[in-house]
């Protein structure tokens, strides 16, 4: 198992090495345990198009099968920070049924991750944080994957 | 996967170690034959029904005994060379994108079809995908399709056609044993016959005489290898059939191949060499910002101006950073000052009321010091006529309230509210004309711009600070004054007192004498009364004489009563010189801190 995550993961970074959608760069893929991708909005106010986005995808063995934890994370320099929406707190979880066990389907893989999170966020169009953000961000201390999310909008 | 061709019997329980002890005597022998020359009976004894029952028997132990020990052989190689995993290949040939699973990337392998979607997977992948190796679901696999959701399950029919399957098994692919150094390059079908017969890195079983331990199909020719030998190289102790694999992949002490330069190093140095003598890996110029190969440096270095500042560069960067350092410190030390100073301004805005509380209270000249530092110094000749210069403080504490903080605001207000008759509102005479424009409207402690520049303060706080020292001389001055005038004025009542007192013993003593003198007076005039009172003729001039007598006697006693009186109203006077002396020392006191003031 653990050396068809690994074969699948290789494959996925020489594809990701050669063409990525615009606005998706990969910035370090040290091992295949975790990578560190950045995003860029382009088309929506709310996210100046010169600012980008950190995220940090971790790969557990049985990766296709299971879903990759991916977090927004905050640098100093070069200056990264998370991005405001109402499905992501502000320690940089992400509360997307794609990523979850639910929604998460073997077939989708790092690049399309990617491009689902960067239309929620080209799509999004309050400027606000979840409810609950402040204490959700004080008090969690659960990987994101054992969160129970519940997954209310559909047109995400 | 088992690939067994051999069916289980169903009394084919050996006892293992049997089977073990016999595998090599038997393993090479074919047993046909030995099933056609069964060996002797143990006793000897021969009987027509009894041979054939007991061969019969004797067969079929070593029958069970030969399936046993093949079955043993064949899950020690499947432990070896556990079934290829077709989706971990890596393949040689390129193949279309559409035959390639979307779960593993790979080429399909084993595809089966989703009847309700069409959508295509290896059955091994689906089958993870839905959890069901693990999980038992009595109705067949079942889920929802991975690309899109569709409710499905795994039938009978789910198998793809031969076709596609034909497709992706033509595929070439490399041996999985190519990292031991296989080379081999097959076709994917044929992969498993490959490892499992042909490849010369798969392990099989060791074909030494009592021995099971592994051993690669190409050296199974040699005899057994399985001794301790030491590699070569590293001298690790290790053995002999694994030396290859040592040589290959683990020796420390092995040739490599840099991967930069192409040149041969030891794998324990390749580290080192990447990160300082591999010529082929760039390495950026002191100077200037190009990275160069580490090969080119130097040439670099001679056509680079800033590579031949580099030292100097190096310098600089040092003293900036000894510089940075002690400015970091020089700017706390600042900070702690300045939180000294505001300190100090809090102390210093109170002791300011207080001064000038006491100069409302008092003569308004009496610190003229303060005033005259407080007015600038061309202003000095101002205090001279003191009703003038009153008025003039009363206008500039009026500008001040109206430019000053709060706490100073109040306490001016006061001072204003208190000699209101003393004070013109306006300055009279030639005295604004002397003023300077800003002492008028604009003064201010926080604006330097206030003072002359030239002056010997050159800030606000730096006139209140001398202000401040000046006040403490002024304090020091008047308290050595005081204790001057203490001492002088306790002289003063110490000889008052003492020619007091000597006159007061004069006083006694005369008392004293005249008191004696009385006495004598009176026992002379009883003596006569005594002697006179016996002579019988003269009772009428005795009677008047005793009368006399008795007149002369309330006088004397009148003047003794008058003289006692008067020396305890000396006894008084001098207990009261005493005590005056000592309140005329606390009224001194009193008076001598106004006196000091004056004078000074």
């Amino acid at each position: 198992m653990a050396s068809m995550s690994s074969k699948r993961l290789q494959k996925e970074l020489t594809k990701i090495q050669g063409t990525l959608p615009p606005g998706i760069t990969l910035v370090s893929a040290p091992d295949l345990r975790e990578w560190v991708m950045d995003i860029s909005i382009i088309d929506n106010p709310i996210y100046p198009p010169n600012e980008t986005y950190r995220m940090r995808f971790s790969f557990s063995p049985s990766y296709p099968i299971e879903a990759p934890e991916v977090v927004f994370v905050v640098l100093a320099a070069p200056e990264r920070k998370i991005p405001i929406h109402p499905h992501i707190y502000s320690n940089g979880i992400i509360c997307l049924d794609l990523l979850d066990s639910q929604g998460w389907s073997p077939v989708h893989n790092v690049e399309s991750v990617c491009i689902s999170i960067q239309s929620m966020l080209a799509g999004n169009t309050k400027a606000e944080r979840p409810p609950g953000d402040a204490e959700f961000v004080r008090s969690n201390r659960q990987r994101p994957r054992d969160i129970n999310f519940l997954y209310h909008d559909p047109k995400v | 996967m088992s690939r067994s061709h051999f069916s289980r019997s169903p009394r084919g329980n050996q006892d293992p170690t049997f089977t073990r002890t016999h595998s090599h005597s038997h393993s090479s022998s074919n047993p046909i034959n030995t099933l056609g020359l069964p060996s002797p009976p143990p006793n000897g004894r021969r009987s027509s029904m009894g041979v054939e029952v007991r061969g019969m028997r004797r067969l079929e132990q070593r029958r069970n005994m030969e399936e046993s020990h093949y079955l043993a052989c064949n899950a020690r190689a499947q432990n070896y060379n556990p079934p290829v995993d077709l989706r971990l290949l890596d393949y040689v040939s390129s193949y279309d994108n559409n035959l390639m699973c979307a779960i593993c990337r790979c080429p399909f392998v084993d595809p089966v079809i989703l009847n309700e979607c069409d959508h295509c997977f290896c059955r091994a992948c689906i089958r993870q995908c839905w959890n069901t190796n693990t999980t038992y679901t009595p109705l067949g696999p079942r889920g929802d399709c991975p690309t899109c959701r569709t409710p499905a399950k795994l039938g009978p029919r789910s198998a793809t056609s031969k076709i596609l399957v034909n497709l992706v098994d033509e595929l070439i692919v490399q041996c999985p044993r190519k990292d031991d150094g296989c080379k081999a390059e097959v076709r994917r079908c044929e992969v498993q016959d490959h490892v499992n017969i042909y490849c010369g890195y798969t392990l099989i079983e060791c074909t030494g005489k009592d021995c099971t331990d592994p051993v690669r199909r190409k050296d199974a020719a040699q005899s057994c290898l399985h001794y301790g030998a030491s590699c070569l190289l590293c001298h690790k102790e290790l053995q002999q059939w694994k030396l290859e694999a040592h040589w290959r992949s683990e020796c420390p002490d092995r040739r490599v191949h840099c991967e930069m330069c192409k040149s041969p190093v030891f794998h324990r140095e390749l580290e080192m060499h990447n990160k300082e003598t591999c010529p082929a890996i760039s390495t950026p110029c002191p100077g200037c910002s190009s990275r160069n190969k580490r090969g080119h440096a130097e040439a670099h270095a001679k056509s680079c101006t800033f590579a031949k500042l580099a030292p100097v560069l190096l310098r600089q960067q040092e003293r900036l950073d000894e510089q940075e350092a002690a400015q970091k410190e020089m700017s706390r030390k600042l900070e702690v000052l300045e939180g000294g100073f505001t300190n100090m301004q809090g102390i210093l805005f109170p002791s300011q009321e207080v001064e000038n509380a006491d100069r409302r209270s008092g003569d308004s000249n009496h610190i003229p010091y303060l005033r005259r530092s407080l007015v600038s110094p061309e202003n000095a000749d101002a205090d001279a006529p003191t009703n003038d210069f009153a008025g003039f403080d009363w206008n500039f504490s009026a500008a001040d309230v109206r430019h000053d903080g709060a706490s100073s605001a109040e306490t001016f207000q006061n001072g204003m509210a208190s000699p209101p008759t003393r004070a013109a509102p306006a300055v009279p005479g030639p005295r604004p004309d002397d003023l300077p424009e800003p002492f008028s409207s604009d003064f201010d402690l926080a604006s330097p711009p206030t003072f002359p520049p030239s002056g010997p303060y050159a800030s606000p706080l730096h006139h209140l600070l001398s202000m401040h020292e000046s006040l403490r001389d002024e304090m020091t001055r008047i308290t050595s004054a005081l204790s001057e005038l203490d001492g002088r004025h306790s002289m003063q009542i110490l000889n008052e007192n003492l020619r007091t007192r000597e006159e007061i013993s004069y006083l006694a003593a005369q008392t004293a004498g005249l008191q004696r003198q009385m006495h004598w007076f009176t026992s002379a005039q009883l003596q006569r009364q005594q002697g006179r009172s016996p002579t019988p003729g003269a009772s009428g001039s005795a009677l008047g004489g005793a009368m006399m007598d008795a007149g002369a006697g309330a006088g004397v006693e009148a003047a003794v009563g008058a003289v006692s009186t008067a020396a305890t109203a000396l006894r008084g006077a001098a207990r009261m010189v005493n005590v005056g002396g000592s309140a005329s020392g606390v009224g001194m006191r009193r008076g001598t801190s106004e006196e000091g003031r004056t004078k000074l």
